[in-house]
């Protein structure tokens, strides 16, 4: 009895079909998306360009919203427009040069990625740095040798990005900032007047669906009195491009603006702001066959 | 008597299972997977070079998967936006199709046969049976080429295209899969 049994259940785990195990090509995945795109608000995240990408971003800040429907809530008066184009060298290592239009701000700028989140948490978050100079080239010929030289002109920023994907939803980005002007002069479109500037930013984005996030920036400073900078908004990503709407405290597009230039009250001072994110693959590969 | 007993058909156990798959069998983990989608206004396809698949003339049944996070497009943020967006590999990594061919495949030297398989496709989470014509080819004594081509419909699958992207994102996807399978001769299962 127990033999026949036995043989039974020999026959019974003889497989019928055969299959094969399912297995993952690479059992360490980097997490992906973290955020929708290279820019989040004001801020540069962790998400990387592959190589021979360029990313191209055109970002807007309005007037204060406080003018009402008179002034189209801010739409009316002081744009700020930065066009900034940024071009992945490697998977890890990208170069972008800005122009801001406050102080004809030109910035140059590189980003380094460290590592990636994985998806089995091996790597709990992903690290980048970003460091930048900036000129301004805004016409002071009317203070004649007072006028401000090159270096005058020259701002630097460094950033670092820690970013983790808690869940499908929800990512925190934390980014301790600096910013350091050689000449702070009261001349410039900036509040400030000291040299460095210290800050902590914070971006956050919560998913709503595949396509649309709820967007979030807080950069409290950290060695100065000036007004922290808030900002609120919506990512939508549609067909390649990637469209931020946002409310937010400063004109400030650029990193050294955005520490030293002074943030309104958030609330009747925000302003709304607009980026397009486009990435371009310029370096698309020719199928094999 | 009872122990040899059961050490004799455990013995005749793998001795047949050995036996039937053995000659029979082929196999591959390097196979190519293609998909192409023509909208209106875009067209573009997604290739992988991971497609594994089983094939078995003793039983004339099939197994193919690939794990979805191999395809590319050639646009790195269009992958990272297929895998998150439409495929959501992290619930379902693989695309599979398994099941049996329909007739009785002999392959002489240096011949191709067409044939039919009839099977559960299933990606997304969501299965559906088809019927899948392909041609194997006789490259070596040891090694059979495979080619199919079948199209699918995203929403067969649940899977949404969002209006915006409408014109650039077909819902009609023609799938190719051209696999060189080579003789099993041991058994891994």
């Amino acid at each position: 009895m127990k033999i026949k049994i036995l043989i039974l259940a020999l026959f019974l785990s003889h497989p019928s079909m055969a299959q094969l195990e399912r297995k993952l090509a690479d059992g360490s995945q980097k997490e992906e998306l973290i955020f929708h795109a290279p820019r989040h608000i004001n801020l540069l995240t962790v998400e990387p360009l592959d190589k021979k990408a360029l990313h191209f971003a055109i970002m807007h800040t309005f007037g204060t919203i406080d003018g009402g429907l008179q002034d189209l809530y801010g739409l009316d008066n002081g744009a700020n427009i930065q066009f900034s184009f940024e071009y992945g060298f490697s998977e890890k290592f990208s170069l972008g040069a800005a122009r801001a239009s406050t102080d004809k701000v030109y910035n140059l700028y590189g980003r380094y990625h460290f590592f990636s989140q994985t998806q089995d948490n091996k790597t709990p978050f992903s690290l980048s740095m970003m460091g930048g100079a900036a000129v301004n080239t805004s016409n002071y010929s009317f203070l004649n040798e007072d006028a401000p030289d090159l270096m005058d002109r020259t701002s630097y920023a460094a950033q670092l990005m820690l970013a983790r994907k808690f869940s499908e939803k929800i990512s925190v980005q934390l980014s301790p900032m600096m910013a350091y002007f050689n000449d702070p002069r009261a001349l410039y479109q900036i509040e400030g007047d000291q040299n460095l500037y210290l800050a902590l930013g914070f971006s956050g984005k919560y998913k709503m669906t595949g396509k649309s996030s709820l967007t979030l920036q807080w950069i409290p400073n950290l060695n100065n009195d000036l007004r922290n900078n808030l900002g609120v908004g919506i990512d939508l990503e549609a067909g390649g491009h990637v469209f931020q709407m946002y409310f937010v405290t400063s004109q400030a597009l650029n990193e050294q603006y955005l520490l030293a230039g002074g943030n309104g009250v958030a609330g009747e001072k925000f302003r709304l702001g607009f980026n397009v994110n486009r990435i371009f693959a310029t370096g698309k590969k020719k199928r094999a066959d | 008597m009872m122990k040899n007993l059961i050490v004799f058909f455990f013995f005749a156990f793998l001795v047949t299972f050995s036996f039937e798959m053995k000659g029979q069998t082929y196999n591959t983990d390097k196979g190519r997977a293609e998909f192409l989608s023509k909208a209106a206004l875009n067209e573009f396809t997604g290739v992988s070079d991971d497609l594994n698949g089983l094939l078995d003339f003793e039983k004339n049944s099939f197994d193919f998967f690939i794990d979805l996070n191999t395809l590319k497009t050639g646009i790195g943020l269009r992958d990272r936006h297929m895998r998150e967006n439409y495929l959501e590999t992290k619930k379902y990594p693989f695309a599979e199709f398994t099941g049996k061919i329909n007739e009785q495949v002999k392959l002489e030297k240096g011949q191709s046969k067409l044939l039919n398989a009839t099977g559960t496709f299933k990606i997304h989470g969501k299965e559906k049976n088809m019927v899948v014509p392909g041609k194997i080819t006789w490259i070596s004594d040891s090694e059979i080429q495979l080619e199919a081509t079948f199209k699918i419909l995203l929403s067969d699958y649940n899977i949404a295209i969002p209006s915006v992207i409408f014109y650039e994102l077909s819902e009609e996807q023609t799938i190719s899969i051209k696999a060189n399978l080579k003789k099993k001769t041991v058994n891994t299962k």
